[in-house]
């Protein structure tokens, strides 16, 4: 298993004693699965997501990735473990105000010691239709584009996990399916396992899996069938 | 509603939040106000003090003073028309316990006394008898210090000269010891008449006399100016001085204001460090509510509206803060009170003075307006579209036009205050100028600093080494923090190096100006017909390496070259000056002009000059000099310049005449002996004990009594630079929180991108170090630029350049920015990222 979380619960700190926001969550994503997180509003995908990437910590329960025990890790651990396995795009995208594109999507690469990172990172942004962004900083762009920055950012890395928040949630028809074959090209060329949040019946419709979220519990899930690939 | 009742109506809402995240905004103005507003508190309190007690400090409404002799029979007839006269003959003197060689000694400062004496005020003693009573007979009052020094308590015998004293009371306060200024020994208190027999007093002997006067209970300060004029003219060309009521203490006066003047310089920079902290506040709250601003633009808010409701939240803040600033102002000097009042010598009545309470809370309230107004007109520059964009991009561009107005007007007005109400108008230029120039070339440093990191962001040199990227971005990127970190910083840094300076400087003078090898004592007084005797003494001894002698009396300049001395604007023609005569050119002269006249010489008289006083007054070789001595005027012609060096401890006089010409004029010698500090004591009670009328002073007293001023003047620079450092470490404290925020949320997607602490920590330092860098460069230059204007001004000392001092300070103070700013990252570094990138969205 790629990802395995065994009765996970989350609950937070509210204005009103503690919120709890995830209860008992069991799941596996095997390698090279697209996983849908899907539900209302307020039903804790984005919570789950970050509960995968080890960037929040779960109250209870164990999350693994790739066999580690995210819940055991130290912050410079994790860090280093997302640098190596796992790409994540937020869904308010998360760019740094004082990089360029080109420099936000070539930080990863940086960070992980590659030394072609600037060119691989025109590359990545030329692949989401940014080749001709590269210097505009982040409030010179569009919700769109800042969007497709944080895609290329994530997957410039080519990661085995891929984290993506509603990564199509602000853009058109033809731009939102162009980002759809890039994001499952990463699974069909470079194996790697997807795991998206989306309000979109199309991508929840191309994914393997999709999970369906209420009140944060585990509602319904339903497995992509035979017909239904085709 | 009119936009004012709206903007009032936002402002009001807005401040329901409380004033939680504005602790660093109040704190700036507070630390600021409080400072000037303490300093003008106890100036106030000391001069009010002095103008109030005036006649009591005094002891009398007028005194005349001469040196060396006292009035005439005219004289003296002039000065009892003019009220009720009393008359005290002040000078050093050595207190004995005895008469032979065995005997201690100490050298005291003399007040012999009439009758009269104190014409206003109570002496205290102890025990508490009436003065008359103490000094009746051979009584003697002598000051505690004294009485300490040579081991003797009331009732014992203590010799004054040759004549043997009693001690009836030790004294416990002196009325008009404020008028006296700061003396070389403690105090003798003794009647005139007593006096008679001790040998001491005699004529042509050091001393002072000083005519008291009380004048008709009704004499105004007008008549007090007519009274002057007149007795200028009656008295002119005798060497008479006049201080009245008004001027009663002048040494006091100078020493506070000149302290005085100097700390509200310090509390006026740390003002304007404040300011910048303020601002930076003002800052990042504006930049907070951007989404606020935007959205109330979107429902229809005018500019005006939104300008006037957030000017009038900082409004409501800044009298928060001045009122704070204002209570610890008032706080501080009654607190101090004790502490300042033991180290002066006029009574302190610390208070409630309204008018530096008033001067301080306008400089707070000017500097809180100039240093908000620019980010409060930018509010007006935010669009409502800014909601619509993540990351919303600091508005561009300059303020409208009646901003930069009020900006303008603003500065000006403080400056100008500051002039005004400060009494140093020049030096609170020069100040003003200075901080304005520094903060442009600070704005310049901060310019060029993020022009270069945007450049290395794109070399080679940056690529692959993403902490050093970050750290570029960071600084060269839009939105950074880091104009404002190197304002604060450096403005904080520069004005901390320019105390350094003067505090190292200050130092430095003192162990410079300390001659290398001074004489052991001045030997004075010695009358002509006890000097062989006493050269004998000093000449045998083989612990003495080197005896100076020259004989002194005091004379009144007349006029020089044909100017009259009240015209001439020098030291040397005011008042009495000491001049001496010789035959030989004494051994160790140069002359640098004109020639010595022959040996033997009788002919007309002749001067011999100091070169740079000459230089100074414009005398020239040939120049016909008129001088009173002892009630006769001498003319004589200055034939020669020599050089003088009056800091070397030794004998120097501005004018030696041939000997012809004066010795028949009563006069005393002057010696100065350099003997091994073994020897010191014996050569003392030997000197004393066969002349006890010789005073001794022993210079290694003096020059530790000169130490200590100087000493109390850099305690002085020490606090102030304590305020201006807390100031400055709030300010920075202030830009490290107000960067919170964004490193926070760099740091949280830095490690979701891969990123370990230790990564970005690095990065973190990097920054700091090229913000402390460019602030740190400015503050060194600022800071020798400052000292340098601020010893040469204000001090009159010599400058020079102290590198360590300034190295410690600055990289001291970017160190201590470095940690403040780690510290401040470390929570966030510690937490998962998503709990704060949650709180972005
Ligand atoms: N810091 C917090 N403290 C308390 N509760 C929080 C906090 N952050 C989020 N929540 C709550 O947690 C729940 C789940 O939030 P989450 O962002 O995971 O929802 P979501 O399913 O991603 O919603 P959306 O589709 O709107 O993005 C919400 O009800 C939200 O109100
Ligand atoms: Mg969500």
């Amino acid at each position: 298993m790629v990802l395995s979380l065994r009765d996970v619960s989350l609950s937070l700190q509210g204005n009103a004693g503690m919120v709890d926001i995830l209860h008992d969550i069991s799941l596996d994503v095997a390698a090279r699965e697209t996983v849908g997180l899907v539900g209302p509003s307020g039903s804790g995908k984005s919570s789950l997501l970050m509960l995968m990437g080890g960037l929040e910590r779960a109250t209870s329960g164990s999350v693994e990735a790739l066999g580690n025990d995210l819940t055991a890790m130290d912050e410079d651990a994790l860090a280093r473990f997302r640098r190596e396995h796992m790409g994540v795009v937020f869904q308010s995208f998360h760019l740094i105000p004082t990089m360029t594109a080109l420099e936000n999507v070539a930080t990863p690469l940086e960070l992980a010691g590659a030394r072609d990172a600037f060119d691989r990172a025109a590359a990545e942004l030329e692949a989401v239709g940014l080749g001709h962004r590269t210097g505009h900083y982040p409030a010179q762009m569009s919700g769109g584009e800042q969007q497709r920055v944080a895609l290329a950012r994530a997957a410039a890395p080519r990661p085995d996990v891929l984290l993506a928040d509603e990564p199509t949630g602000n853009l058109d028809q033809a731009t939102g399916e162009a980002i759809m074959d890039l994001l499952f090209g990463l699974r069909d060329r470079h194996g790697a396992t997807l795991v998206l949040v989306t309000h979109s019946q199309e991508l929840a419709d191309r994914c393997d899996r999709t999970i369906r979220l209420v009140d944060g519990r585990l509602d319904r899930e339903t497995r992509r069938t035979a017909e239904a690939a085709e | 509603m009119n936009w004012l009742t709206q903007a009032a109506r936002i402002a009001g809402r807005e401040l329901r939040g409380g004033l939680g995240g504005f602790y660093i905004f109040l704190a700036c103005l507070a630390l600021g106000v409080a400072a000037i507003a303490a300093v003008g508190s106890v100036r106030v309190s000391i001069t009010e003090g002095l103008e109030r007690e005036g006649r009591n400090i005094l002891g009398g409404d007028v005194e005349v003073e001469w040196d060396f002799r006292g009035a005439s029979e005219a004289e003296r007839a002039y000065l009892a028309s003019l009220g009720t006269l009393s008359e005290i003959h002040d000078f050093r003197s050595m207190a004995a316990t005895g008469d032979g060689s065995e005997a201690d000694r100490a050298l005291t400062q003399v007040k012999a006394v009439d009758d009269l004496y104190p014409l206003v005020g109570e002496v205290e003693l102890s025990p508490e008898i009436p003065l008359e009573e103490a000094l009746a007979g051979d009584g003697v009052v002598v000051h505690p210090v004294l009485a300490d020094r040579l081991g003797l308590e009331v009732g014992d015998a203590l010799w004054l000269g040759s004549k043997p004293l009693t001690i009836t009371a030790l004294l416990r306060r002196e009325p008009d010891a404020g008028a006296d200024g700061f003396g070389l020994g403690p105090r003798t208190l003794v009647r005139r008449a007593t006096l008679e027999e001790s040998g001491l007093l005699s004529e042509g002997s050091m001393y002072e006399t000083k005519y008291r006067l009380l004048l008709p209970a009704e004499t105004s300060d007008d008549a007090l100016d007519a009274l002057k004029a007149a007795t200028d003219t009656e008295l002119e060309g005798t060497g008479a001085r006049w201080r009245d009521r008004r001027n009663a203490a002048p040494q006091v006066e100078r020493f506070v204001d000149r302290i005085g003047s100097f700390l509200v310089l310090v509390g006026l920079a740390g003002l304007a460090v404040g300011g910048v902290g303020v601002s930076a506040a003002v800052r990042a709250y504006l930049d907070r509510k951007t989404p606020v601003i935007a959205t109330l633009k979107t429902v229809g808010a005018e500019g005006r509206t939104i300008f006037a409701a957030y000017l009038m939240q900082i409004g409501v803040l800044a009298a928060v803060g001045i009122v704070l600033g204002l209570i610890l102002g008032v706080l501080i000097p009654l607190a101090a009170g004790p502490f300042i009042e033991a180290r002066l010598p006029v009574p302190v009545a610390l208070g409630i003075h309204p008018f530096p309470l008033v001067e301080a809370a306008l400089y707070g309230a000017l500097t809180a307006l100039i240093f908000t107004l620019w980010p409060l007109a930018r509010t007006e520059q935010v669009r409502a579209a800014s909601l619509f964009r993540d990351v919303s991009g600091p508005a561009r561009g300059l303020p409208r036009k009646r901003y930069m107005a009020a900006l303008a007007i603003s500065a000006a007005l403080l400056i100008g205050l500051s002039a005004w109400l400060s009494g140093i108008p020049e030096l609170a230029l020069y100040a003003a100028g200075g901080i304005l120039a520094a903060l442009v070339v600070l704005v310049g440093a901060a310019w060029g600093v993020r022009a270069l990191s945007r450049r290395l962001a794109r070399t080679r040199l940056a690529r692959g080494h993403p902490a050093l990227r970050l750290a570029l971005g960071a600084v060269g990127g839009p939105g950074g923090e880091a104009t404002a970190v190197v304002l604060s910083l450096g403005l904080g840094l520069t004005v901390l190096a320019a105390v350094g300076q003067i505090d190292a400087n200050m130092r430095a003078a003192i162990d410079r100006d300390l001659p290398e090898i001074a004489p052991s004592y001045f030997f004075v007084d010695i009358q002509p017909d006890q000097l062989s005797r006493f050269l004998e003494r000093v000449q045998g001894d083989p612990a003495v390496n080197r005896v100076d002698y020259a004989p002194m009396l005091g004379g009144v300049v007349r006029s020089i070259g044909g100017t009259p001395a009240r015209e001439i604007d020098h030291w040397v023609t005011r008042g009495d000056r000491r001049i001496s005569f010789a035959d030989a050119l004494p051994a160790g002269t140069r002359l640098t002009a004109g020639e010595w006249w022959p040996e033997g010489y009788d002919g007309a008289p002749q001067i011999s000059f100091a070169q740079e006083e000459a230089e100074e007054i414009g005398v020239e070789i040939g120049d016909e000099v008129v001088m009173n001595v002892l009630g006769r005027d001498i003319t004589a012609t200055v034939t020669s310049f020599r050089e003088v060096d009056f800091s070397s401890g030794g004998i120097g006089f501005v004018m030696i005449f041939n000997e012809a010409a004066l010795s028949g004029a009563p006069h005393t010698w002057l010696s100065t002996v350099y003997a091994e500090e073994e020897a010191e004591g014996q050569l003392l009670r030997d000197v004393a004990g066969d002349a006890p009328n010789i005073t001794a002073i022993r210079v290694r007293d003096a020059i530790d009594l000169v130490t200590e001023a100087l000493s109390a003047l850099a305690a002085a620079t020490s606090w102030g630079a304590g305020a201006t450092l807390l100031t400055g470490f709030v300010v920075l404290i202030g830009a490290a929180a107000a960067g919170e925020r964004g490193r926070v949320f760099e740091a949280s997607v830095l490690k979701t991108l891969g990123a370990t602490r230790g990564t970005i920590l690095t990065s973190f330092a990097i920054r700091s170090a090229l913000l402390g860098a460019a602030a740190g460069v400015v503050a060194i230059a600022g800071g020798a630029v400052a000292g340098w204007g601020v010893l040469t001004m204000v001090m009159e000392a010599p400058y020079a350049f102290e590198p360590v001092s300034a190295l410690v300070i600055v990289l001291g103070g970017a160190l201590a920015t470095l940690l403040a700013g780690l510290a401040f990252a470390w929570r966030p570094l510690a937490a998962r990222p998503a709990r704060i990138l949650r709180a972005q969205e």
